[in-house]
């Protein structure tokens, strides 16, 4: 009789538990949850990112925005973002992605065009730094929103260029001299003259391109062909090996990756180093930096005749195409890329403004100094090629790069390769 | 046997039939359900695969499919990559396979010895398989490398004074991933060559002992004999597994310098998840999964005769 009497309790939990459940879904549905995702890497600032949806669910009752974050790098997030839109999964609304994907993903369908909610392209984009109105705008439509810029920049130390009385060079062939002058008055063997990324990895695009586009040379045309300048590229390459073998840059940079540059310079290690805008934050407030306050920054170097140019990266903000709540999400993305949004990012995180405008706003110049002279280096800044396959593109470029730069391929090969592999992809 | 009857008799309608089917219904009743399950997360993937093979399917362009028959195959005879990373792979298990086997048959037999206390020894056993093998990579990657690495600072002890760049170096670099392999994988062919040693009577060795056999001589003559069945198991399954072989390289040198130690597994990841070219990347997909046939029924058709 007892057992028969605590079945019968339980049935009866059981039916409430799960009438409970339905009521809640219930009451869930009323409200919108918005999934955003993000990387998890330090500099995509998430615990800033949920400041600016703490804002938006403020103004916007009702909606309660979720976070997903995820890969620490760019091709990390690139992978995971591609095994989940290439199943239409639906559970994220709202993607954070680099500035070389929106042709890619766009292309491959997996974007909501947002002319039909925030506007024609033309209207919309022009606020913003050039660079990233054109990106963002792939065959006449907004296939994303500017997030943050940055940009690859020259850091040096300071206090050794004043200590060596070495001015900041102007040419590649005037920073190998200043190097190696300086590592020869300081006779320190761990210290580096220049520190470029050589791994496979996405930074190697960069360090490909940047010796390239410094001799006035184009990669690709507007519409995406390939225009490479075969002797141009040799020339490029041999630079980087060059001045390997005079002892500027170390012997494995092949195996150098966007952190160990960074690790490097913070110890003391590196006199010019070639990285991103957050590599700023990290030398002048990371505790274990022995190097605050003796940092610079400079443009590019140019080839004698050339012109200098840095390479363009940033992150942008794109509705799924897989999305059920697309109009709230291409609220929260327009909030998002708000001028409002990139002055707090910037004065709050150093993270580098999409609009000229912020670059000398006050409030900002107040709290990062460095962004007056920033402004010129992203403007000047060119975009990796902007293509469908860019996961291909890309890969080709830095395989082959960091083969170069670990000698088991000549430049001449490395050029050949380029290429043959991309002249099939970029028509 | 009419079931227009008011009354059925028992037996005669269907609901009856399967309240009491006879032997043969009931075999398949009860065999469905791991088949559908079995036809749902086996047969369908690979039959969608091969379909995908003749199909020119890019994400990249809408992901629109335009059927190309045989296209794709004849595309992978032309194609470089493809024959580098076959031809990478083949060797990986050519070296692996045989040195796993000899590693872990010393293992076995250490393992196998009468200590006092055996746990030890099993758990040295069980650690690197128990490790996941992208750990695994990471781990003999930073071994490796050239500035940190533990391998450089001991050659520096010893007095070498050129640190050598292994994982930028296509032969080094090789050598050091079947290395890895064969750490990771000795101690699985160790643990099921261990099971049957252990299965070996020691009545065995104590004749032949009294024969007056030498151990050398007991260990060809008994030892590997008896221990064939599980040498066999052991051989199919590391083969198998290096065939797809992707976590180690992955994780230790990416396929480079360039794509000299790229394999089949990474190749086909990088075509369908990098390129989101899943109609070739499925042409490929079907290559190395013809290849794993063809080793298997070599590995079936020999232990038929042998076991």
């Amino acid at each position: 009789m007892k057992r028969r009497q605590s079945m019968i309790t339980a049935a009866l939990s059981t039916l409430a538990l799960v009438a409970g459940l339905g009521a809640s879904t219930l009451t869930h549905a009323q409200s919108t949850t918005l999934r955003v995702f993000s990387g998890s890497g330090g500099s995509q600032r998430p615990d800033l990112m949920r400041k600016l949806y703490d804002q938006f669910q403020a103004k916007n009752p009702g909606v309660t925005v979720e976070v997903e974050l995820g890969g620490a790098t760019s091709e990390l997030q690139r992978q995971y973002l591609s095994t989940v839109l290439n199943a239409k999964d639906p559970s994220i609304d709202i993607y954070l992605i680099d500035i070389v994907n929106p042709a890619q993903y766009y292309g491959a369908r997996w974007l909501e065009p947002l002319d039909a909610y925030l506007g024609k392209p033309a209207d919309v984009m022009k606020p913003y730094l050039p660079v990233y109105a054109t990106s963002n705008v792939i065959d006449g439509k907004i296939a994303a929103m500017p997030g943050f810029a940055d940009a690859m920049f020259m850091y040096y130390r300071k206090d050794l260029l004043d200590k060596h009385g070495v001015k900041e060079p102007a040419t590649w062939d005037e920073l190998a001299a200043a190097a190696a002058k300086v590592q020869k008055a300081e006779g320190n063997p761990n210290l580096q003259g220049l520190s470029i990324q050589g791994a496979p990895i996405e930074g190697a695009v960069c360090t490909f391109l940047l010796p390239y586009w410094s001799q006035g040379k184009e990669f690709n045309d507007a519409g995406g062909k390939l225009t490479l300048d075969k002797p141009a590229a040799v020339k490029g390459l041999k630079q980087w090996l060059a001045m390997v073998d005079q002892g500027v840059i170390k012997k494995n940079v092949a195996e150098v990756k966007t952190g160990d540059t960074v690790n490097e310079f913070k110890a003391g290690q590196v006199l010019f180093a070639i990285n991103w805008g957050f590599a700023w934050d990290r030398f002048k407030d990371d505790p274990d930096s022995t190097v605050k306050g003796k940092v610079g920054v400079m443009p590019l170097p140019t080839t004698a005749g050339g012109r200098g140019a840095t390479c363009v990266g940033g992150w942008q903000w794109a509705v799924s195409a897989f999305s059920r709540n697309k109009a709230i999400a291409a609220k929260l993305v327009q909030h998002l890329s708000s001028p409002e949004a990139s002055k707090f990012l910037a004065a709050e995180g150093s993270l580098l403004p999409t609009y000229q405008s912020v670059y000398t706003d006050p409030d900002v110049v107040k709290a990062v100094p460095w962004f007056k002279n920033a402004a010129e280096v992203v403007v000047a800044g060119r975009s990796r090629p902007q293509s469908k396959d860019y996961g291909q593109v890309s890969d080709v470029i830095r395989t082959t790069t960091s083969a170069v730069l670990a000698r088991t391929k000549t430049p001449e090969e490395g050029a050949a390769e380029i290429e043959s592999r991309l002249t099939r992809v970029m028509r | 046997m009419s079931t227009h009857q008011e009354h059925p008799v028992a037996g005669t309608t269907t609901w009856d039939r399967l309240r009491d089917p006879s032997e043969k219904t009931l075999g398949v009743m009860l065999l469905a359900p791991a088949f559908l399950l079995l036809a749902l997360i086996v047969v369908y993937p690979i039959g969608k695969l091969i379909w995908n093979s003749f199909f020119d399917l890019r994400l990249s362009g809408g992901g629109e499919a335009r059927f190309v028959g045989l296209e794709n195959y004849a595309l992978v005879l032309r194609d470089a990559d493809f024959w580098n990373a076959a031809g990478n792979t083949v060797l990986i298990v050519l070296i692996t396979v045989p040195a796993a086997l000899v590693v872990g048959m010393g293992l076995a037999l250490l393992a196998n010895l009468p200590f006092k206390r055996q746990w030890p020894v099993r758990l040295a056993l069980l650690l690197p398989w128990a490790l996941p093998l992208a750990f695994a990579g990471l781990i003999f990657a930073w071994f490796f490398h050239s500035e940190h690495g533990v391998v450089n600072d001991v050659l520096r002890r010893l007095g070498g004074n050129e640190p050598q760049m292994w994982l930028l170096r296509p032969n080094w670099a090789f050598a050091a991933i079947c290395l890895t392999i064969v750490w990771k994988t000795s101690s699985f062919m160790a643990l099921i060559l261990l099971a049957g040693l252990q299965m070996i009577p020691k009545s065995l060795y104590e004749a032949a002992e009294v024969d007056g056999a030498t151990k050398w001589q007991q260990f060809w003559q008994i030892t590997i004999p008896m221990l064939m069945p599980s040498i066999i198991v052991a051989l199919i399954f590391r083969t198998i597994t290096a065939l797809q072989t992707f976590d180690i390289p992955y994780t230790m040198t990416k396929g480079g310098p360039g794509n000299s130690t790229e394999t089949l597994a990474m190749l086909i990841h990088k075509t369908t998840i990098d390129y989101l070219d899943v109609g070739y990347g499925s042409t490929l997909a079907v290559c190395m999964f013809v290849l794993s046939l063809l080793v298997t029924g070599f590995y079936l058709k020999h232990i038929g005769k042998n076991a």
